[in-house]
This record gives structure tokens, C-alpha cells and sequence, in this order.
């Protein structure tokens, strides 16, 4: 019965981040308020530096095109 | 041999031509910096928003703990960022003519002067009604994020001085200008963020 192992693994894997404790924002939160700040300063750290380094990749090319206009063309 | 000699008289090696980069390499460099100082409070800010969610019955600053002075601050924030505008001013202004640039840098500078002053004095009071590092949670952070901020104004400030100083002696380089501009933008405008999250 490989479908019965398959979901038996399944199960297990989801299963898995409650047994081990090892989400901060399932088991450290101790109101809704926690959590809440949890998951918004998780998504806060995560997309911060990838915007930065966008926006600095995009100042740069930005700036190098208006310092030479003709070869932009 | 003599042939030789004629030849490369005649046709020198044109040198490369240097150009000048896009962004001067000072003010990259400095904009690299902040990014890593960006990250450095956004940790800190993060830390702190997690603690106040879980404050005790949602109250924050927690009970017998003494009020921040929000009014006070925000005149303070006014003074900032009336600095960062002059700041801004005085750069416009040295791309026309470096002398005419020399009044509003150093009302700048003296604004920001002000600012450092300004969050002294509230320090001191602060430490006078009991909040200190080791009070509580609240004493630890509002200490360290904005004694950072602190740390970050009186640095940016001494960097202007030492431009302002070159200024008067007619040698300030507009690329040393910018950059010194730039990480004085970064404390302007970093900390009215820093007021919402930890004063209001």
C-alpha cells in the first residue's frame, strides 16, 4: 500500500513543526497580538533587504543611464 | 633604430581616458553602509514590536512605568528634520556657489546640535523619574534604539563639522559633500519612524 506510506509521510510532515515546537510564531506567541507581530516582523525582515537591494540596483542603473544619455538608446 | 625612435614620436599611445563614475564612489560606498544600518534598526525595531504585543494586558508602556514625552519630541522631530531640509538647501546651493552654501550648512549642523541636545536633556530627566536601562523592557528599549540613533546623529554630525571646516577653508570637494549629506538624510528620516514605534 505505497499510498498509505505516502500519506502516512505526509501526515507526518505536517504534523512535524508542532511536535518539534520549532515555529516561533505557533508556540512563542502568547496572544493574538504576539502572533500577529510575529508573522508582520517575519515579513518585515524577509522583504526589507530584498527591497533594498532592488532600489539600489535600480538607483544605480538609473544613474548611470542619465550620466550617459546617448548610449542608453 | 632611429626609424624607431620617429615612429612613436610621431603616434604616441593615447592614454585611457578615466571616466568619471556615475555615482561618486564615496557616496555608493556610503549608501552601502546604510543598508546595513537599515537592517541593524529594522532588528531592533522588530525586537521591540514583539515585546510590546506581549505586554501584559496589552498595556504598553507597562504600568508604573513613566510616560515618554510626546510633545516635546515631536518639537524635537520638527528641529530634525528642519536640519535634514537645510542640509538639502546648503547642497543646492554649494552646486551654484560653495560660499553661498555656508549659512544654512551650519544651521544645519547647529540644528542638529540642537537635536542631540535637546534628547539629553529629556534623557536626564528620564533617568530623574526612574527609567533606566534596567528598569524594565521599556528602559532597555527605548534606551537602545534611540540611544543608537543618538550615537548615529553625533557621528553624523562631527562628519559634517569636518565638512563644514573644509568648507571654510575653500577645499570641500562636492563628492565629499554628498556623501557626508547622505548619512545625515538617513539619520533625518530614520527617525521619525523611530518616534511612532517607540513614542506613540
Amino acid at each position: 500500500m505505497p499510498w498509505l506510506l505516502a500519506l502516512a509521510l505526509v501526515a507526518l510532515i505536517v504534523a512535524m513543526p508542532a511536535l518539534a515546537e520549532a515555529c516561533p510564531v505557533c508556540n512563542s506567541a502568547k496572544n493574538e497580538a504576539s502572533r500577529i507581530a510575529f508573522l508582520v516582523t517575519t515579513a518585515f525582515l524577509s522583504f526589507l533587504p530584498l527591497g533594498l537591494v532592488a532600489g539600489v540596483l535600480y538607483w544605480i542603473r538609473s544613474s548611470i543611464r542619465a550620466a550617459e544619455p546617448g548610449e542608453s538608446a | 633604430m632611429d626609424e624607431d625612435v620617429d615612429a612613436s614620436v610621431a603616434e604616441p599611445i593615447p592614454l585611457p581616458v578615466r571616466k568619471k563614475p556615475a555615482i561618486p564612489n564615496g557616496v555608493l560606498a556610503m549608501v552601502v553602509f546604510i543598508l546595513t544600518e537599515i537592517m541593524f534598526f529594522a532588528g531592533l525595531i522588530s525586537a521591540f514590536m514583539i515585546v510590546k504585543a506581549g505586554a501584559p494586558g496589552g498595556v504598553w508602556p507597562p504600568l508604573g512605568q513613566p510616560r515618554l514625552p510626546v510633545v516635546e519630541t515631536a518639537f524635537n522631530t520638527g528641529a530634525l528634520l528642519l536640519s535634514g531640509v537645510l542640509l538639502f538647501v546648503a547642497s543646492r546651493r554649494f552646486n551654484q556657489d560653495p560660499l553661498r552654501a555656508k549659512g544654512a550648512m551650519l544651521a544645519s549642523i547647529l540644528l542638529g546640535m540642537f537635536f542631540v541636545g535637546f534628547q539629553g536633556v529629556e534623557w536626564a530627566s528620564l533617568l530623574g523619574v526612574g527609567l533606566t536601562m534596567r528598569s524594565s523592557t521599556h528602559g532597555s528599549f527605548f534606551y537602545l534604539i534611540v540611544g543608537s540613533h543618538a550615537l548615529h546623529a553625533i557621528i553624523a554630525i562631527c562628519f559634517l563639522l569636518g565638512q563644514y571646516l573644509q568648507l571654510l577653508r575653500g577645499k570641500l570637494h562636492r563628492d565629499a559633500l554628498s556623501t557626508a549629506a547622505v548619512f545625515w538624510y538617513f539619520v533625518v528620516l530614520l527617525w521619525p519612524f523611530l518616534y511612532l514605534t517607540v513614542y506613540l
